[in-house]
């Protein structure tokens, strides 16, 4: 598998697994409508960590849903379209397939759920079912799905499954209700790594958890996605959390994308107020105490959409055509990082923590007290 | 330090589970919290930080005494309270309870003013007095103007600012001490500093006492004068400040810190976990941390260790911070390797 050592937001690439183009998604109709998800473009390459970051009502999880066309009404795919590649398993070696996920019929979906795509939930509990013992989930996805495979095939398989997520196969005969939330987390991650897909949707697995828990699950996908190369969408709040698991991240605000860049260049030099605002609300762990400001206010409502860029109400650094204009997720730079920010349009001076270069020695936090 | 407003000494609570099927099912104990004694001060943030089930939800709950303590006695501004005492209301307008989900803790089908209203009748407020308590217990958390959020419904207001409903409801009897449970974990990052600036604030200005519980060790170390990790319901660690943070002596707590994402460090190894025994269960003898913990020794498998001081005012409940233990152990181990 070729893996490219440089990442590049956006650059068109024949090794892309999931392209989201101008994507919007309602809740209700008509008058009633109030838009989730606005204009959303976004690709995950081939083995690749694409990681979602937003708080609550940002449109991260509705967005996932609408394209993996799970979203029930009255979640509306306004517009937009998204397309999966993957290996195409009739094919010769190397084949790739391309699916127009809008438009593909029930029994296309079907296919692909699962075996191409597969999505961890945030509540293992309410996700895995009470009634089933561990075992015969694992029975009925490979016999949906797999249809050539025996009993004690499918059961091997399980126990194999098992063993990837560091869970011993006796485990295949309890109930979800006799596991630890960590375990049935892990049991979550096998379920969906059962058929080997090409992209791994992951819907904050671990905020349930605590960090001991959390650290341990996030180095065990690391390292099977080292060892399988899928790809994966990792939704998460947690900005710091993502830093360590992504290659790439696209932040969230209000339905939008602000900011979408390479982990290390979004965490060390960030381009958007919001994403500043982010990184420097979570106090450290090292270092002298100071207090922290974090980000006055609260999210918009979504039924109340304010005029001009989503986040201006908010922003230590407003213009007077933020209050009008909503700005465009376009290119920064040549590295090929996006934001969406009047503050790095032409002829406007860029407040210091916001035009930082990677080598300069002051942590983001320190950065915004010597704003001017 | 003997000025405590409110004093924990030795509180325990034991849960009473009957486990696996059948008719016959055997009794087994659960010990939620053992033996856990917590003093607040006025003006002081005491932290207590575990993971889930370490037991510090049901430490506040028998704080503000909703739940009943197997053992142990509280101590109110120097009057002893015994276990068996019914709550009585003079308590609990000195010692109010702040829980974690506000959407779950404020009555989504009445109005802001109702939630604030009742305690303040409750509490024999003077019916003239209510319409001012109220509003000054929204201004005091920043919710201003206070006519513009009475009349509003909980679904209108975000979470930030249901959990400051939240801290106004406490604070509008009047508390001495706030029992923080997890204020800020239901809460979108961007406003969870808000809510722990108001803490300290308070704090500092009204002289209240306030216990911190947080599964988020770095919030513990931006807030807290004070801090405690707990443990399968022991105390592990303690220390003023936050010394335990910076330099931890309990491998449960190191264990704790090494877990916290690092975005320097990315994908750096916690210590490794040997045991991992199913939630709430811990072996009945010695260390209750001994089958995680990658120091475990001879002695922790057979005897609780006790809380040893490390430094002034930094206890530490481990074997490896007593001499004797290591010495003991240092010597088996050169036993085993000269003799094979």
């Amino acid at each position: 598998m070729t893996e490219m050592t440089m990442s590049e937001p956006g650059s068109a690439q024949n090794d892309l697994v999931l392209e989201i183009e101008n994507f919007s998604v309602d809740y209700g109709w008509g008058d009633a409508a109030v838009r989730a998800v606005n204009n959303v473009s976004l690709s995950v390459r081939r083995s690749r960590v694409l990681g979602v970051a937003g708080e609550s009502g940002s449109g991260k999880s509705t967005l996932v849903y609408a394209v993996t066309r799970l979203l029930r009404a009255p979640g509306i795919i306004a517009e937009g379209s998204a397309r999966l590649t993957f290996d195409d398993p009739d094919g010769g070696t190397g084949a790739r397939r391309t699916v127009d996920l809008m438009a593909a019929s029930a029994s296309e979906l079907r296919a692909i759920r699962w075996s191409q795509v597969s999505i961890v939930l945030q509540s293992a509990l309410n996700a895995l079912n009470p009634v089933l013992r561990i075992g015969r989930m694992f029975d009925q996805v490979l016999k949906a799905h797999r249809a050539d495979m025996t009993k004690v095939q499918r059961r091997q398989r399980a126990a194999e499954l098992l063993e990837l997520v560091g869970l011993g196969e006796d485990r295949l005969a309890r109930f979800p209700h006799e596991l630890s939330g960590g375990q049935r987390q892990r049991i979550m991650i096998a379920l969906a790594l059962a058929l080997d897909p090409q992209l791994v949707i992951m819907d904050e697995p671990t905020t349930a958890l605590d960090v001991v828990t959390q650290h341990e699950i996030i180095n065990e996908l690391a390292k099977l996605r080292a060892r399988f190369g899928f790809s994966m969408i990792f939704i998460t709040h947690d900005l710091s959390l993502l830093v360590e698991l992504a290659d790439d991240i696209a932040v969230m605000y209000a339905g939008n994308v602000v900011e979408w860049a390479p982990a290390g260049d979004l965490y060390a030099t960030p381009r958007h107020p919001y994403t500043l605002g982010l990184l420097n609300s979570s106090p450290p762990l090292t270092g002298e105490r100071r207090e922290l400001v974090g980000i006055a206010g609260s999210p918009p409502d979504p039924s109340q959409p304010v005029g001009g860029c989503s986040f201006h109400e908010r922003c230590d650094f407003v213009l007077e055509r933020c209050h009008r204009e909503v700005p465009a997720l376009r290119v920064l730079d040549e590295s090929g990082r996006k934001v969406a920010c009047w503050l790095h349009e032409d002829g406007v001076s860029v407040p210091t923590p916001l035009r930082r270069r990677a080598g300069d020695d002051v942590p983001a936090t320190m950065a915004a007290e010597v704003a001017p | 330090m003997n000025d405590a407003l409110l004093e924990a000494r030795n509180l325990s609570r034991h849960f009473v589970v009957r486990t696996g099927h059948g008719l016959i099912r055997p009794k087994r104990v659960v010990r939620a919290v053992d033996d856990v004694s917590v003093s607040l001060h006025a003006r002081r943030v005491t932290a207590v930080v575990g993971e889930s089930g370490s037991g510090k939800s049901v430490l506040a709950r028998m704080l503000a005494r909703i739940v009943r303590p197997t053992s142990g006695e509280l101590v109110l501004e120097g009057v002893t309270i015994p276990p068996s005492a019914a709550r009585s209301l003079a308590y609990a307008s000195d010692v109010q309870l702040v829980l974690q989900d506000p959407f779950a803790s404020i009555n989504p089908v009445h109005r802001i003013r109702h939630s604030l209203e009742r305690p303040l009748a409750i509490h024999a407020t003077p019916p003239g007095e209510i319409e001012s308590r109220m509003a000054a217990a929204l201004s005091r958390v920043s919710l201003e103007p206070p006519a513009r959020y009475l009349d509003r419904y909980p679904h209108e207001l975000s979470g930030g600012q249901l959990q400051r409903v939240s801290i106004a409801r406490a604070l509008c009897v009047g508390p001495k001490v706030l029992l923080a449970d997890e204020p800020i974990s239901m809460l979108d990052v961007s406003v969870r500093l808000g809510v722990l600036n108001l803490l300290r604030g308070l704090c500092d200005d009204e002289q209240l006492a306030v216990l911190y519980i947080t599964h988020d060790i770095a919030s513990a170390r931006y807030i807290a004068d004070e801090t405690i990790v707990m443990y399968a319901g022991q105390v592990v660690e303690h220390s003023q400040g936050t010394a335990l943070i910076d330099a931890p002596t309990h491998p449960y707590t190191q264990l704790l810190i090494s877990s916290v994402p690092d975005p320097h460090d990315p994908l750096h190894e916690a210590p490794e976990v040997q045991d991992r025994t199913g939630q709430g269960q811990f072996p009945a003898e010695g260390c209750r941390f001994a089958p995680r913990c990658p120091h475990a020794m001879d002695v922790c498998s057979h005897t609780a260790p006790p809380l040893i001081e490390v430094a002034a005012g930094h206890e530490s409940r481990c074997w490896l911070h007593d001499a004797t233990a290591v010495a003991i152990t240092a010597r088996g181990q050169g036993g085993t390797t000269s003799t094979t």
